[in-house]
Formats: C-alpha cells, sequence, structure tokens
C-alpha cells in the first residue's frame, strides 16, 4: 500500500528511527512500511494518522479501492 | 513499546541464541562422530545424555518463540513466516525422505539430521522474508 509517511516524517526532520520510537515499534517496520512492503495493523495506521494529525485515508492511498472503481 | 525495548529484546535473543547454537553445534558434530561410539553401558546413562543432547535444542526453539513474541508486528510477522516456511519445508522433507524409504528407493536416514536442516531453512527463510514484501 502506498503511502505519504516518508514526506511527512521529512516535514518533521525525523529520522525512521526517531518516528518508530514515537509509534512504539521498531525502525525496520517503519523502513518497511514506507517502502511498501508492510501493511500496518489497524491500530498501528490509526496510531500513524493520530501522530500526523490526518485521517487513515490522507496517510495510505487505497489502491484496491481505486482498481475496483476502475472495473 | 520503544527503540530501546525492541534492542533490548534483540540484544537478549542474541546473548542466548548464539551460545545455544554453539553448544547444539557441539552435540550434532559430537553425536555424530563421538557419542555414537562411546556408547555408555547402563541404559539410564544413555537416557541422561539423550535428553541433555536435546535440552539446548528446545531452549533454542522457545527462545526464538520468545523473541517472536517481543518484537513488533512487522517482525513478528518476518519471524513466524520464517518458522512456518521452515517448518514445511522440514516436514516435506521429511515425508519425501519417509516415502522414498518405503519404496526402498533409497537407505535409511538418521531423523537426527532434519533438526539441523530446520535451522538452515528458518535461517535462509527469515533473510528471504525480510526482504518480502508481507501481504
Amino acid at each position: 500500500m502506498k503511502n505519504i509517511i516518508r514526506a511527512l516524517r521529512a516535514e518533521r526532520g525525523w529520522s525512521q528511527a526517531a518516528l518508530a520510537d514515537h509509534l512504539g515499534v521498531s525502525r525496520q517496520s517503519v523502513n518497511a512500511i514506507e517502502t511498501g512492503k508492510y501493511d500496518p495493523s489497524l491500530p498501528l495506521a490509526f496510531a500513524i494518522a493520530r501522530l500526523f494529525e490526518k485521517s487513515i485515508e490522507e496517510i495510505f492511498d487505497d489502491e484496491t479501492e481505486a482498481q475496483l472503481a476502475a472495473e | 513499546m520503544t527503540q530501546q525495548t525492541f534492542k533490548s529484546a534483540k540484544r537478549r535473543y542474541h546473548r542466548v541464541f548464539w551460545p545455544l547454537m554453539f553448544v547444539y553445534t557441539i552435540i550434532v558434530v559430537g553425536g555424530s562422530i563421538g557419542l555414537n561410539q562411546l556408547d555408555p553401558e547402563p541404559r539410564w546413562l544413555q537416557a541422561t545424555l539423550a535428553v541433555a543432547c536435546a535440552v539446548p535444542v528446545i531452549a533454542t526453539l522457545l527462545v526464538m518463540i520468545r523473541y517472536a513474541e517481543e518484537t513488533d508486528e512487522y517482525n513478528r510477522m518476518v519471524q513466524l513466516r520464517a518458522f512456518s516456511w521452515g517448518g514445511i519445508l522440514t516436514v516435506s522433507l521429511i515425508f519425501l525422505a519417509g516415502f522414498l524409504q518405503l519404496f526402498h528407493v533409497i537407505d535409511r536416514i538418521e531423523i537426527f539430521w532434519f533438526g539441523p536442516l530446520f535451522f538452515v531453512a528458518y535461517g535462509i527463510s527469515t533473510f528471504v522474508m525480510g526482504g518480502r514484501r508481507c501481504p
């Protein structure tokens, strides 16, 4: 799932480790989510949204919904 | 849970895992070369030696599961998928070897060697799963 976490993190000047610390996950997890290798659980997605004061939809791009709409 | 907690969980894992693996490797090598020929006479001594050899392996497996429980959701998924694939590969080969023996295609294989095979399969799977997209 595509997302804008890297950009949001850059805006705040946070490293992946700093963001991981805020979220209570490992740096590897932040990297995997940013690169789209791993889709976070719902609680983690909510935590990310809360931290950046945005909605989940603003941060994560639901490609499945876009594909369904195109069909 | 913070970065520090993950780091200490990882440190704790490595601190216990590697000494146990070292002991296990010594037992595997020693078991295949030396212990078989020792053949200690009393039956209870043989049983004690066998159980003592299995303890580090069981402890290693428990440490691996503890690490998977203590880490975060992404690393847990990587660990558990690697554990599953390692297990599937090992069990598949046990079935395959079993049938090959049943049909007299191959001679008897020591079950003992499937243990090291699992750890190799788990190690490779962890490496592969870490770089792959998790569904």
